[in-house]
């Protein structure tokens, strides 16, 4: 899932901060509750469950980031 | 001045087997400076060990190492002098730190297995499955705590144990009372008893013809000084304890199925949450031993394995102890 974060586009990469937890370990584990996932791979968009179970077209990931960004900078 | 100058390495934990004295281990918490903690296990004067031990307590190494070397008891050694042999060992990188849990294995491919779940102190209990496990034909005998009651400690259960075949890990109050961190209210018990607790394993891994088990109590695991997430068999353990909360949420199971194929085990079983259940998810078996006395009476588990896989039964001996 990772791997297709990396090869965003640099203009996305630099608009966004990107976490990734380990599920073998407490830490991830207690991630992956908190977001209340159910599957994996799962991807969370400013704390939100977005896709889970599938690893998202790199357009989509794009579109969705893209959207999120316009929401939080409206009126700026 | 760099800040590693003054660091001092990580204190780890260490179980030392001694030789020609009393105790047959030595455990001991160290530095490459402190002797944080020492304890001499299973034998030897009590009271003599837990003053050299509360003697040692905090100790830097270049002061204890002279204290201890040379002092003779029986055939040419003793405990210091052993206590000495292990800090040498340690130092030279002879003796490794143990991991945060103890894993013992039972190398013997198995046909049938009994499965004990908390005994809280009770012999008579033990008794009546052994008995009903004898005629079964289990070839093994494994129990995954607690051993320890709250009513009852447990003594004359726990060294009826110790002379048996069975094969126990600690649960959360058999650690804690082997390491003196019981809580008031529970009943006392003696040093012998403390420390026939403190060399169990808290895992045991066994073989059942080509499938791996894995046993053990519960997240307790997870809270000790030291646990690693890369420890082995500690996937299976932060899996079932913190994933799925025992195989109770079974809305993460998509999320189990998906890492199960890492796990070295394929038989997992614990007994923490004091209920039975088996699941079988993902090719892995899961196993959930509920406490030996319930209100269905008393009660183990058969695991057996032939040609048709893997057969989980709960065996209900009877509604009463014999007394």
């Amino acid at each position: 899932m990772a791997e297709s974060v990396k090869v965003l586009p640099e203009d996305i990469k630099a608009i966004i901060d990107v976490y990734e937890w380990d599920m073998r370990t407490r830490e991830g584990v207690q991630r992956f509750r908190e977001l209340k996932a159910k599957s994996l791979p799962s991807v969370a968009l400013d704390g939100e469950l977005v896709w889970q179970s599938i690893i998202p077209m790199q357009e989509e990931i794009i579109a969705k980031i893209q959207d999120l960004y316009r929401q939080k900078n409206q009126g700026v | 001045m760099t800040e590693s100058a003054f660091s001092m390495s990580k204190t780890q934990r260490y179980i030392y087997k001694t030789q020609r004295v009393c105790p047959p281990e030595i455990h001991f918490q160290a530095n490459d400076a402190i002797l944080e903690s020492v304890r001499f296990v299973g034998g030897g004067c009590p009271g003599n060990a837990q003053l050299v031990a509360r003697l040692l307590q905090r100790m830097p190494i270049a002061e204890v190492l002279p204290i201890l070397n040379g002092i003779e008891c029986s055939k040419g050694t003793s405990c210091p002098d052993q206590l000495a042999e292990a800090i040498l060992a340690m130092q030279s990188g002879k003796l490794q730190p143990v991991s945060s849990f103890r894993v013992e294995d039972d190398p013997t491919p198995r046909k049938i297995v009994g499965l004990i779940g908390e005994l809280s102190g009770d012999r008579r209990v033990l008794r009546q499955l052994t008995e009903s496990m004898a005629t079964r034909g289990v070839e093994a005998v494994f129990c995954a705590g607690n051993l320890t009651g709250t009513e009852k400690a447990g003594p004359k259960l726990i060294k009826e144990i110790g002379k048996s075949a069975l094969r126990a890990v600690t649960g959360d109050r058999d650690w804690a009372y082997a390491y003196e961190m019981e809580t008031k209210k529970l009943p006392f018990i003696d040093r012998k008893t403390r420390d026939f607790l403190a060399r169990l394993p808290q895992v045991i891994s066994f073989q059942m013809e080509d499938r791996k088990g894995v046993l053990f109590f519960g997240d307790y695991l997870q809270t000790m000084p030291g646990y690693s997430d890369f420890e082995p068999y500690a996937l299976e353990i932060n899996m079932v304890c913190g994933l799925t909360d025992f195989m109770r949420d079974e809305t993460v199971f998509p999320a189990l199925e998906a890492m199960a194929p890492q796990f070295r085990a394929d038989i997992i079983i614990f007994s923490q949450t004091g209920k039975w259940g088996h699941w079988h998810l993902a090719g892995k078996d899961f196993i959930s031993l509920g406490p030996a006395v319930d209100r269905d009476g008393i009660s183990w588990a058969s695991l057996e394995i032939d040609s048709g896989g893997l057969k989980y039964s709960k065996i209900v001996t009877s509604n009463a102890i014999g007394v």
